[in-house]
């Protein structure tokens, strides 16, 4: 049921502004990727290229006081949360003006200004603690809700199934969002399950659930906007499964051995999220080529901009190894 | 950055060594070459010198500790820098250290003699030890009541007040202590009850009170058990035989007496009998070369040159420093070293290659009212002459009696490589040469 | 003053926090109308309602979740894990997020949890109900971890736990529950990172911890019968702990036992030990400092031979005679 933009009730800034969100996405994603090649940033880092529409679309529905929590392919939910480029990027390069003032890297953005609780290094740990945030909005009437992103291999966690269950059973405003980009780093999800669709598990927990299409960001900014509004209105969780690709290797040191380069060539030339998205704008006579241009320099900008200022940014003194360990 | 000090190694065989005492205070500067501490190996007391300039910061080890050679004693440093946590991880660097050594020390005596020093070590708590310390007590003098013998607190406090219970003028105790009087038995009538002299005189001494007095006990260790390890061997291994021969010295007395003031005034010593011998004994052994011999394990080393060793008396044992070269040297060259060398060992200041190489061996007690002994062989030579004093006595000379200076001589030789007549031969020639010294003029 | 168990002690003190900030609230299985295992929450869920005494699933790995994204979120939760041993299921949210939330997020979160958790042996639960594992908790750097051995401390020590913007595990022993102490209805706290002298003494500093305390106080009028003076410390905290009243004592004593329920090696107690070692106060050491731990087995059913598994009165007797060479 893919949706068309004639559908959507989303205004033509609203959708420039979609387009632009993926746009800085992917954008982060291949400057961190040079970066890291190029040895200015080390340790590790999980790129989300090519599942921008998940991230965009399910925060479109989202206010500043909704929350998310994240995983180790996070960059690109904490952008379309509210998190800025610069912060990220200081903290990919490990400096004291970063999110985490150095001391979390890619894998422990988090931004609780705007709501992002953070990303995190353990498959499904954001299930459990995205239900606690939850619980405080439920038990405060913050009517706040509290979008948890993790992957298909975080559904054989038993957080996960522990999580839903506790969520669905107090009713929380939660929305579990399941990213299934297919493989769980090598697992295929068709070797590690034994289901058709990740969202026939909603009905384990007596909980709504739908699978949809990851790399279209109005269907899935629509599809969050309704498991959102349950929330909000009480009514508990709802889980979503959004098909999609992530083009790049699980992390810095993969061959993709467990994958055709064929499949890959189909999902990057057939389905990437942001180039369908620009060419139906342009074809709706919403966004002009010059403008598309125009958007990708900003973005370039931004780009260039958040790496002079991590890079001018200073490394954090040693003073402050033993700081914040405990409040 | 504190430098570190370590234990220098002296000699192929040296597995550690004793600080007998730090000459530098914690805090004071050393310059480069400085001596900072003096230590103790097997036999003679060296020096460990600063290889940079420096505050000491820290010492990791009391005088009277023995360390393992390569290990940190102390550290050097700015003035100013925090001796903290220096030497913390002492264990892993010894450990570090103790590797290398297993690979380049082969010689396993070596390895044995380290497990002897570390049964060495006093079992004390680190209460005792400091108390001890702030005491200045020695705790060899002090005995353990805990487990296995440890040394605790209480022992060390016990110590204490039995030496303060008798407050004692210096005087006092000297005379006390010599005469063997149990003085804490002893009343004193000085103030707050101190004994003075008086006391003491007005008191017998009774058997009864002598035997109160403990026996001092020194540990079995350092310089005195290396010599007794030595000895030992020598006398159990070498079968040894002993060859008496009685000197005329009278003509060497005569040599003395003219060459005296010809030597002083060109090195500005005074010649002794004992150069004169050591002259003697390289002519007689160069006459004799299957004494100048050696047993060095599966072979017998002819020795092309004539090293004596010179068995010389030092405040806590018996050294042996080598005068090498002795056949080629004259009187005044030898006379300049012997003493040289002797002043050095009773110093302590030997090094472990002044001591090494001897072909032959002298020991000489001609300073003491001895006539004559059997010494025992300074392996691995293979014979060694004992020399007794000069005495003048009624002789016959050309079936006359005449008054001579006479001396006696001694040879022990090592039965398994010298036979009693090459032994015997190289004793009349050496009697020979003495009693003829103008021969050594050839 | 009135007597109270140290189970009401901890209750009481969970109540008046709860009543004094909505923030606070309990959270565990079966807590709510069967009161918790151990009957500890008996009547909370009538006074406070469902929504702050929450009955959960039997899912440590959510709840556990949940009440660090509810604290990190401004909420206070009291978890109870019915049993210390079912940490193990809880262990991830604990060890990677909670104890790490704050460093790895720059200092900008607090996870303001207490983890209550009722340990040790002598009940007859055997090896999957009987542990004690606070050495795996202290070994985690931002936890704090707390023990307290009797219904005052007890209480204070909840009070301070709850108030800590920090994870706080709370260790309860078992068989305290049902001792007696005197405790005052007020409000008062004790702080985390402060030991208390159970007992002055001379001759040996016994250092225990949880149930131990109260067997070192037992054991100490043995050894006073002896003539052997004995000071019991407990630290309360583990972490923080409190090394300078522990240090000042050693030194005052010369001799250390370090009695604790955990099995003996790598249990809290080397911590101590090493602690001691290598402070100042080593010089004032007079005997080799002892531990007293349990036995390196799981705890067995039958109750002579758990008693067997860890320290007793008698042991920390004839160990005490033992460092005076009695």
């Amino acid at each position: 049921m893919s949706i068309s933009i004639k559908e959507t009730s989303h205004s033509p800034e609203q959708l420039k502004t979609m387009l632009y969100d993926m746009m800085v996405i992917r954008s982060f994603e291949e400057t961190v990727e040079k970066l890291f090649q190029q040895g200015r940033i080390h340790g590790t880092m999980h790129l989300c290229i090519g599942q921008e529409a998940t991230a965009v679309g399910a925060c479109v529905p989202l206010t500043n006081e909704d929350k998310i929590t994240s995983t180790h392919r996070g960059h690109g939910h904490s952008l379309a949360k509210g998190t800025k480029v610069k912060g990220m990027m200081a903290e990919l390069l490990g400096k004291e003006t970063g999110y985490c003032k150095g001391k979390g890297g890619s894998m422990h953005i988090a931004d609780l200004d705007v709501g992002n609780l953070g990303a995190n290094g353990i498959v499904a740990a954001g299930l459990p603690l995205a239900t606690g945030a939850a619980l405080t909005s439920k038990m405060k009437n913050l009517g706040y809700v509290v979008v948890s992103f993790f992957g298909d291999g975080a559904t054989n966690e038993g957080a996960f199934h522990e999580a839903i269950n506790l969520a669905s059973v107090w009713d929380l405003p939660v929305v579990f969002f399941c990213e299934n980009n297919l493989y769980g780093m090598s697992g295929s999800i068709k070797e590690m399950t034994n289901i058709a669709n990740i969202a026939d598990r909603g009905a384990a927990y007596g909980i709504p659930s739908e699978t949809i299409d990851g790399n279209n960001v109005l269907e899935v900014a629509e599809a969050t906007e309704r498991a959102v509004a349950r929330a909000r209105e009480g009514k508990g969780p709802t889980l979503i499964e959004a098909h999609t690709y992530r083009w790049r290797g699980h992390s810095r040191s993969d061959a993709r051995k467990y994958r055709t380069r064929v499949e890959e060539k189909e999902w990057r030339q057939m389905r990437d999220p942001i180039a369908s998205f620009k060419e139906q704008l342009v074809a709706e006579n919403i966004l002009m080529e010059e403008e598309y241009e125009a958007l990708d320099k900003k973005v370039q900008a931004e780009m260039d901009e958040a790496v002079k200022f991590a890079e001018n940014s200073k490394e954090p003194s040693l003073d402050t190894l033993m700081n914040d360990i405990f409040a | 950055m504190a430098s570190e000090v370590v234990m220098p190694k002296l000699g192929a065989t040296m597995e550690e060594g004793t600080i007998v005492s730090w000459l530098v205070q914690v805090g004071e500067l050393v310059e480069d070459g400085d001596p900072i501490a003096e230590i103790q190996t097997d036999k003679i007391v060296m020096e460990i010198e600063a290889e940079t300039t420096g505050v000491l910061l820290k010492t990791l080890y009391d005088a009277g500790t023995a360390v393992k050679v390569h290990e940190v004693v102390a550290y050097l440093g700015d003035e100013g820098e925090s001796a903290e946590g220096l030497g913390d991880d002492l264990s892993k660097s010894t450990k570090a250290f103790g590797e290398k050594l297993e690979q380049t020390v082969n010689e396993t005596t070596a390895i044995n003699e380290v497990s002897v020093w570390a049964c060495d070590k006093i079992r004390r708590t680190p209460a005792a030890r400091k108390l001890a310390e702030e005491s200045q007590l020695n705790l060899y003098d002090i005995a353990g009541s805990g487990p296995l013998g440890r040394i605790q607190k209480i022992d060390v406090e016990n110590y204490l007040q039995q030496q303060d219970t008798k407050r004692i003028t210096p005087l006092a105790k000297k005379i006390a202590d010599d005469q063997g009087i149990d003085y804490k038995q002893i009343e004193g009538t000085g103030s707050h009850g101190k004994i003075r002299k008086e006391d003491l005189v007005s008191t017998p001494v009774t058997n009864e009170k002598v035997m109160v007095l403990a026996d001092k006990r020194m540990p079995f260790k350092g310089m005195r058990k290396v010599i007794a390890d030595r000895i030992s061997a020598s006398a159990y291994t070498a079968p040894h035989v002993t060859l008496l021969s009685e000197i005329d010295m009278t003509n060497c007395v005569a040599l003395r007496q003219d060459l005296l003031p010809i030597i002083e005034k060109v090195e500005g010593l005074r010649i002794s009998f004992n150069e004169i011998l050591i002259k003697a004994t390289a002519f007689a052994l160069k006459q004799n070369p299957n004494i100048n011999i050696s047993l060095e394990g599966q072979e017998i080393v002819y020795h092309s040159h004539v090293n004596i060793g010179m068995a010389v008396a030092v405040p806590d044992g018996l050294v042996v420093p080598v005068l090498r070269n002795v056949d080629q040297k004259g009187l005044a060259a030898i006379t300049s070293e012997a003493k040289g060398i002797g002043k050095q060992a009773r110093d302590g200041k030997l090094s472990p290659d002044d001591m090494q190489g001897s072909t032959f061996t002298i020991s000489n007690l001609g300073m003491y009212a001895i006539d004559g002994f059997t010494p025992i062989i300074n392996s691995p030579n293979a014979a060694i002459l004992g020399i007794g004093r000069i005495q003048k006595k009624t002789v016959v000379v050309n079936d006359e009696l005449a008054i001579r200076s006479m001396m006696n001589l001694s040879l022990s030789f090592d039965h398994r490589i010298i036979d009693g007549a090459p032994a015997a031969a190289f004793l009349t020639d050496l009697k020979d040469v003495l009693e003829n010294p103008f021969k050594l003029m050839i | 003053m009135r007597e109270v168990t140290y189970l009401e002690a901890i209750r009481e003190a969970m109540s008046q926090e709860m009543r004094k900030d909505d923030n606070v609230f309990i959270m565990g299985e079966d807590i709510g109308i069967y009161g918790g295992a151990f009957g500890l929450t008996n009547g909370m869920i009538e006074e406070f309602g469902p929504e702050r005494v929450r009955n959960t699933p039997i899912s440590e790995a959510a709840i556990s979740g949940c009440a660090v994204g509810a604290a990190m979120t401004g909420m206070r939760p009291i978890l109870e894990i019915q049993f210390s041993d079912f940490i193990m299921i809880a262990m991830d949210n604990i060890v990677n997020q909670a104890a790490k939330t704050r460093y790895m997020y720059g200092g900008k979160a607090q996870v303001p949890i207490v983890i209550r958790l009722p340990g040790g042996s002598g009940a007859g639960f055997a090896a999957q109900h009987s542990q004690s594992l606070e050495a795996w908790m202290t070994h985690v750097p931002g936890l704090k971890v707390v023990q307290p051995s009797n219904a005052y401390d007890a209480k204070g020590l909840m009070k301070a736990a709850i108030k800590d913007n920090n994870p706080v595990l709370f260790y309860e022993h078992k068989l305290l529950y049902n001792t007696k102490g005197e405790v005052p209805e007020e409000d008062y706290e004790i702080p985390l990172g402060q030991a208390d002298i159970k007992k002055e003494g001379s001759d040996i500093t016994i250092v225990a911890t949880a149930i131990m305390v109260n067997k070192a106080l037992e054991a100490a009028v043995e050894l006073e019968k002896e003539g052997i003076s004995v000071e019991v410390i407990d630290p309360r905290t583990l972490v923080p702990l409190d090394t300078a009243t522990i240090l000042e004592s050693v030194k005052k004593t010369s001799r250390v036992l370090v009695v604790y329920e955990a099995v003996k090696r790598s249990g809290y107690g080397a911590e101590i030990v090493s602690m001691i070692a290598e402070s100042d106060v080593f010089d004032y050491l007079d005997a080799p400092i002892r531990r007293l731990g349990g036995l390196a087995t799981p705890i067995p059913y039958n109750p002579v031979l758990e008693k067997a598994a860890v320290p007793q009165v008698d042991d920390i007797v004839q160990e005490c005679k033992k460092l005076m060479n009695k």
